[in-house]
């Protein structure tokens, strides 16, 4: 305990470096952190600002889309903000020009100093739109209120940043091998995000498949929210798949600290 | 330091190899595109995968309605392709490289070549966005037209109004990403600012939605914009949405919107190397 306590303590000590650093050009932050909020305002008032003419997508109300995009969205922004340091471009600069190998000369955690290296302050104004646009849909879409709702939503939230933090540790880990292909992780992370923010019923029966079963994308929010929402799950899947869904997460995130700290050892053992 | 404006082209040089530095320039640009293959490789994969999703959720938006605003569905995944086949071509994710040389000061450099800094970039963009638009955008609309088969240009005249669309979107599209850049010669904060201008290009080109499903409002304000000429023109004018006398105006609109555009690069850039002089001086 008293050791959690004490990397809890480093986390945060490290993490005010970083606030620090990042508030040092006031302009140019304010100017990231609108440039970062504007390509989720225009991507989603894109969508937004043509359902009208549409009625809906797919026999989805923009209340009940916003529901799906908003949850997709916060756990994205929230795990970039988390996970950041993990994120491939950002760790394989620290491999290649060195300075990974100072994070293992350090006494202090090794991944925990990964976790603390990249943490993104001009997400936050993200995060406060896409809280916005979840809310929207919380309250225009036929939900129960409920405690069951509240923690089924949570669980959703929760184990998103968790999935995709592990496909970020996963991308991340690659590049102790390589550098070019992890730009195929891209496909999962951002390509999943922008997959599972609308109703996967709208996707070819295929695809819809392969990021339920294969990669299990679709239950950390879609089955939560068909759940919520009182429609059947896809495939005849019983309804309390929808309720250990967002369990996926957090196994995706334990099975990618296994691979890291293959790769880590790996590090070790090619370094000079 | 004091910056040497570019000598004036004299009498003396000949009008041909005038053109020599700019086409060797460009040859280079494009040339470079393809030192790569294996990121371009990815580059077309990512891109397929997002189309793919893009696709289905504008199917899912049409439902069963035959047209939309003009847009068949056979439309609407043209107009995807196309999109995504110009995602690179028009650098329309952001293009921060003349900010670079700026923030390096390496522009005094290009400032000594005997030619015009804007004429030397735009060769150079010439070249990397044919190059792009071999390597990226004709197998993305290929892949397209092999998955779910494209609609194409109707006819000779059809395809030379898309053809002199294309390069009047990229003349438009290069001179205001110029433009954003420029922001470099007064404030080190610019890649910030670049961020925001890109991300208003998304929109307002018609790269996240076709413009013609847009509120009339929102269509009406961003006819005052220069966007819609760097990217939805050429959609618009591809799949026939825009035909006829209307072609004609969509094509003199976005000229118009080019000159616009060349005439304050030159006014900004002119102002931005004398700020560089009394700041290095």
């Amino acid at each position: 305990m008293a050791d959690f306590r004490h990397h809890l303590t480093l986390y945060l000590r490290l993490l005010g470096a970083q606030i620090r650093s990042q508030g040092a050009h006031r302009t140019s932050f304010i100017l990231d952190a609108l440039g970062s909020l504007l390509i989720t305002a225009a991507e989603f008032a894109a969508l937004a600002l043509v359902l009208p003419r549409f009625g809906g997508l797919g026999g989805w109300t923009l209340g009940e889309i916003c529901l799906l995009y908003g949850l997709a969205e916060l756990a994205f922004v929230l795990m970039d903000i988390l996970f950041g340091g993990f994120d491939a471009p950002n760790l394989s600069a620290h491999v290649r020009s060195g300075s990974f190998s100072t994070f293992l000369l350090r006494p202090a955690p090794l991944t925990l100093q990964v976790f603390a290296s990249d943490f993104a302050l001009r997400r936050i104004p993200r995060v406060l739109l896409a809280a916005a646009i979840a809310g929207y849909g919380l309250t225009h879409a036929p939900l129960a209120a409920g405690p069951e709702t509240a923690a089924l939503l949570t669980a959703a939230v929760l184990g998103m940043i968790c999935f995709f933090g592990g496909l970020f540790v996963i991308g991340g880990t690659l590049t102790f091998w390589t550098v070019d292909s992890v730009e195929a992780m891209n496909v999962l992370t951002y390509g999943g995000r922008t997959l599972i923010s609308y109703p996967m019923d709208i996707y070819s029966a295929w695809l819809r498949r392969t990021f339920t079963y294969l990669i299990p994308a679709a239950f950390l929010s879609y089955l939560p929210a068909l759940h919520l929402l009182g429609r059947p799950l896809p495939d005849g899947l019983p309804d309390w798949a929808a309720l250990i869904g967002p369990l996926a997460g957090p196994l995706v995130l334990a099975a990618a600290f296994a691979f890291w700290r293959v790769g880590v050892r790996h590090y070790q053992g090619t370094g000079t | 330091m004091t910056t040497t404006p570019a000598p004036p082209t004299g009498g003396h040089v000949s009008r041909l190899s005038r053109l020599a530095l700019p086409w060797a320039v460009s040859r280079l640009g494009f040339q470079r595109q393809f030192a790569y293959p294996q990121a371009a490789l990815w580059g077309l994969i990512t891109n397929s995968f997002f189309g793919l999703l893009r696709v289905a959720v504008l199917l899912a938006l049409f439902g069963t309605r035959p047209q939309v605003a003009g847009y068949t569905p056979q439309d609407a995944i043209t107009y995807t392709g196309l999109t995504q086949a110009f995602i690179m071509a028009f650098s329309l994710f952001g293009w921060f490289d003349f900010m670079r040389v700026i923030h390096r000061g390496e522009v005094t450099a290009d400032l000594l070549r005997p030619a015009s800094l804007l004429g030397f970039w735009a060769a150079q963009d010439a070249g990397r966005a044919l190059g792009q638009l071999a390597l990226r955008g004709l197998p993305m609309l290929l892949i397209f037209q092999v998955i779910w088969g494209l609609n194409w240009p109707p006819g000779p005249l059809a395809w030379a109004q898309v053809v002199l669309s294309v390069l009047l979107a990229w003349g438009c599209g290069f001179l205001f990403r110029f433009l954003v850049n420029c922001a470099a010669f007064w404030s080190p904060d610019a890649v910030g600012f670049g961020r925001f201008a890109w991300a208003v290009l998304g929109l307002g080109c018609g790269f996240l939605m076709p413009l013609a499903f847009f509120p009339e409002w929102f269509r009406a304000l961003l006819a005052w914009t220069p966007f819609p000429a760097m990217l939805n023109t050429t959609v618009e004018l591809w799949v026939g949405v825009t035909g006829g006398a209307a072609a004609w105006a969509a094509l003199g609109t976005q000229l118009g919107w080019t000159v616009a555009l060349l005439l304050a690069c030159h006014v900004t850039l002119r102002a931005g190397l004398r700020r560089l002089e009394v700041a290095g001086g």
